[in-house]
């Protein structure tokens, strides 16, 4: 396998094909998370192969389609860069105080547009096992991220946020502006998780949970 | 303190409030300016980045630093130092007055990534957000904003863009949320309803059945018989033997005092033989070659039929009581005897009793000649599973056997016996009611290898010729026919009330596929259990029946 050639024929990736892979990562982190923070049953999520391991993915319709319209507009979003960052926030059912908050921030990776007049066209793609690979290790991490995290005992519901520009063309009636759920400050953790980065969009993730004393 | 944040200004608002627990980081503050106003007289770094605190707020007049007095209006020039400074390091407090002043036309948020970075760096000014006032107070800022008549624009946009780049707030930001809430997991109660609605798509075997057969997801068994015959007169005695299959493919039934066969290829019944006048057929068994049929009777002889001719061939008496069990080898037909005792006849001869093993107190019921002829395997009444040394060679009328080896486990009559076609020195016993269990030994070393309790009564195994499972019947409660893996034990079928009454007898079709039951209920039934591979047929043909199937054991 002779990298440089591979990287000479691969296209660089571009913006829609980013978006897809984000947009795509956020559906397996969105799952492994409602998963492993037992948000909705462990008997809902089956399991499928996906970056080179298997993902839990849950079969619940209702869920499943409730996740897809979100991610449809984010998807949206990102193509246009409106959006920062993405919220899970794990939420206590009947007290409504936020139990946990990952949080994914997305920046976009500046390219120097002038530079590297020799390889004007490509610039040094990231080959997709590479991205792959980086998100395997998020995905795994989000997994780990168990044993620290303090144990929910209580029925949690989960609430996805959406951090955008104010310039962000936003469907009025589907989303509406939201408190952002923050935990208070005295007695949240912070705990950074790896990032990944396509060569258009960086994304890094961060968990922040509920900490008492 | 001389410079009590609570002191009024101008400038007086919710900061103020907010700041009101917040004395030691406003003290840390303080300090922190009173050291620098020195520093700023001498190097010029520090005062210009006083002054750029200055510039921040366009309120805030310049002012010497350093000026104890001034630091009255410097209190604001501080605040927005400590601001400063928090704003470095993350943090904003609700209605700051820069963001009071600034911007926030919608509900300003601290973004937890300023979380980050003020438990680091400042750990005292952690408590940015007051402790005693809850989210309320964002709302409560908007209000009064509006009120202030705050309009980003009106503000130095430099100023703006400074704040942003201090503080990492974007200004220009809107936390959406999705109109509708998310699905709501399912409670507990479908859990739970899961978990009783589990065993009725969980695996057999895994959980106890209630009723109804079970089998293996990938192993179809028929739950049906193939074929019933009517037996009518079948007696329902557990300790005789009344059913065999030749290796002719002929199925030899004793019904009362008759006996009849039936050939499986034509479906043609033939009475073959009648017991004698008082008395009632007790065993049947099929010759190695099917081409002669032994019939024990309760009066204790035992019958030589030829099944071609269907004609008597000769009858071989001694026996004191019923003879409950006959075994072929070659030209050996052991009979077992009520009273105890397993005499090897030879047919060939006219003395024909050649060996009498003494090893019962109990009725014998269960007698099976290994294939090779090295072992004989005998069940009785009295719980006791005796193997026997099957060499005759030298002996006279009076010799006596020993058994090799005695084997006490069962509690209950051992009816069931079967020797391993695929591997030799094995040996299936099964129990009766009280002990409902089948025992697998290693007949070389004497050795039991495993134990199956099985809910019923055991009144007969029999191993599979192809497969690596073994077949047991059973009677009371449950009249069913199991199916076992080997080694494993797993129950890969179980057919519930397979007869009306206990399953007394069985036998295996020479092809290996089907198994043909008997019961009191006077029926006959066949069932296909396994398969014949396709392969091994071929190979049964060339070898005839392989003993040490080696082929066999290659199989799984």
């Amino acid at each position: 396998m002779a990298p440089t050639k591979q990287s000479a024929l691969r296209q660089p990736i571009t913006l829609k094909g980013s978006t897809d892979l984000v947009t795509e990562f956020f559906k397996y982190a969105v799952n492994t998370i409602l998963f492993q923070r037992g948000v909705y049953p462990a008997d809902d999520f089956h399991m499928v192969k996906k970056y080179g391991q298997t993902v839990l993915i849950t079969q619940d319709l209702a869920l499943e389609n409730y996740l897809e319209k979100i991610l449809k507009q984010i998807s949206t979003w990102l193509l246009t860069g409106a959006v920062t960052q993405l919220i899970v926030a794990i939420i206590s059912k009947d007290s409504r105080t936020p139990l946990e908050r990952w949080v994914f921030d997305i920046n976009l990776v500046d390219q120097p547009s002038q530079g590297s007049v020799g390889q004007a066209q490509t610039r040094t793609s990231k080959p997709e096992a590479e991205i792959q690979a980086e998100i395997r290790s998020i995905l795994k991490q989000i997994v780990s991220t168990v044993t620290f995290l303090p144990i929910i005992d209580e029925p949690t519901v989960f609430n996805i946020l959406v951090y955008t520009h104010e310039s962000a063309d936003v469907p009025a009636n589907e989303w509406v502006d939201t408190d952002p759920l923050a935990i208070e400050a005295s007695k949240s953790q912070q705990v950074k998780l790896r990032s990944f980065s396509t060569d258009v969009h960086r994304i890094e993730a961060m968990v922040s949970y509920r900490y008492e004393g | 303190m001389a410079f009590n944040p609570k002191t009024p200004t101008r400038h007086r608002s919710r900061s103020d409030v907010a700041k009101t627990p917040l004395t030691p980081s406003i003290i840390t503050g303080l300090n922190n300016v009173s050291i620098y106003s020195p520093a700023a007289k001498t190097g010029g770094n520090k005062s210009s980045k006083y002054s750029i605190a200055d510039i921040t707020n366009p309120f805030i007049s310049r002012s010497r630093p350093a000026s104890p007095v001034k630091r009255a209006t410097s209190g604001t020039i501080q605040v927005s130092e400590s601001l400063q400074r928090q704003a470095n390091s993350g943090v904003i407090r609700k209605g700051g007055i820069e963001s009071k002043l600034d911007v926030v036309s919608r509900d300003y948020v601290p973004p937890p990534k300023q979380e980050a970075k003020r438990s680091r760096s400042t750990p005292a000014m952690r408590d940015s957000r007051d402790r005693f006032i809850t989210n309320r107070e964002v709302t409560e800022v908007a209000a009064t904003l509006d009120l202030v008549s705050l309009n980003p624009t009106s503000t130095s946009p430099g100023h703006t863009a400074r704040l942003v780049a201090a503080t990492g707030v974007p200004l220009n930001k809107r936390v959406l949320a999705y109109h509708e809430a998310p699905p709501a997991a399912s409670d507990t109660t479908l859990t739970q309803q899961r978990e009783l609605a589990r065993p009725l798509y969980a695996r057999p075997g895994a959980l106890a059945s209630s009723s109804g057969v079970a089998t293996n997801r990938s192993r179809k068994i028929a739950t049906q018989p193939e074929r019933v015959l009517d037996a009518p007169g079948m007696v329902d005695d557990f300790y005789l033997n009344l059913l065999s299959w030749s290796v002719q493919n002929v199925v030899a039934v004793a019904l009362s005092e008759n006996t009849y066969i039936w050939r499986a290829d034509t479906g043609a019944v033939v009475q073959v033989g009648e017991a004698p006048e008082g008395t009632y057929v007790s065993s049947v068994d099929f010759s190695n070659d099917g081409a002669f049929l032994g019939i024990g009777v309760g009066s204790g002889e035992v019958e030589l039929w030829g099944v071609e001719t269907g004609q008597k061939l000769r009858s071989m008496s001694g026996h004191q009581a019923q003879i409950a069990a006959l075994s072929w080898h070659g030209h050996i037909l052991s009979s077992a005897c009520g009273d105890g005792s397993i005499w090897h006849h030879d047919v060939r001869i006219a003395r024909h009793k050649v060996m009498e093993l003494l090893g019962h107190n109990g009725e014998v019921c269960g007698l099976k000649w290994r294939a090779d002829g090295e072992l004989l395997a005998s069940g009785g009444n009295d719980n006791v599973v005796n193997i026997w040394d099957g060499r005759l060679g030298d002996v006279t009328e009076s010799s006596r056997g020993v058994a090799r080896w005695t084997k006490r486990n069962h509690t209950a009559a051992v009816k069931a016996l079967a020797w391993c076609p695929w591997q030799p020195s094995l040996l299936a016993s099964g129990g009766g009611t009280n002990d409902a269990t089948v025992h697998i030994w290693n007949s070389t070393t004497g050795g039991r290898l495993h134990s199956l309790k099985t809910p019923a009564q055991v009144t007969s195994v029999q191993w599979s010729p192809h497969r690596k499972e073994f077949l047991t019947t059973h009677g009371y409660p449950t009249n069913a026919i199991m199916v076992h893996a080997y080694p494993s034990l797993e129950r890969v079928a179980e057919i519930r009330d397979a007869h009306d009454s206990r399953v007394l007898f069985s036998c295996v079709s020479p092809a290996g596929d089907m198994v043909c039951t008997g019961a009191g209920d006077e029926n006959l039934k066949f069932w296909r259990i396994w398969e014949i591979p396709p392969t091994k047929k071929k190979k049964e043909k060339q070898e005839g029946r392989s003993l040490t199937g080696s082929g066999i054991l290659s199989l799984r």
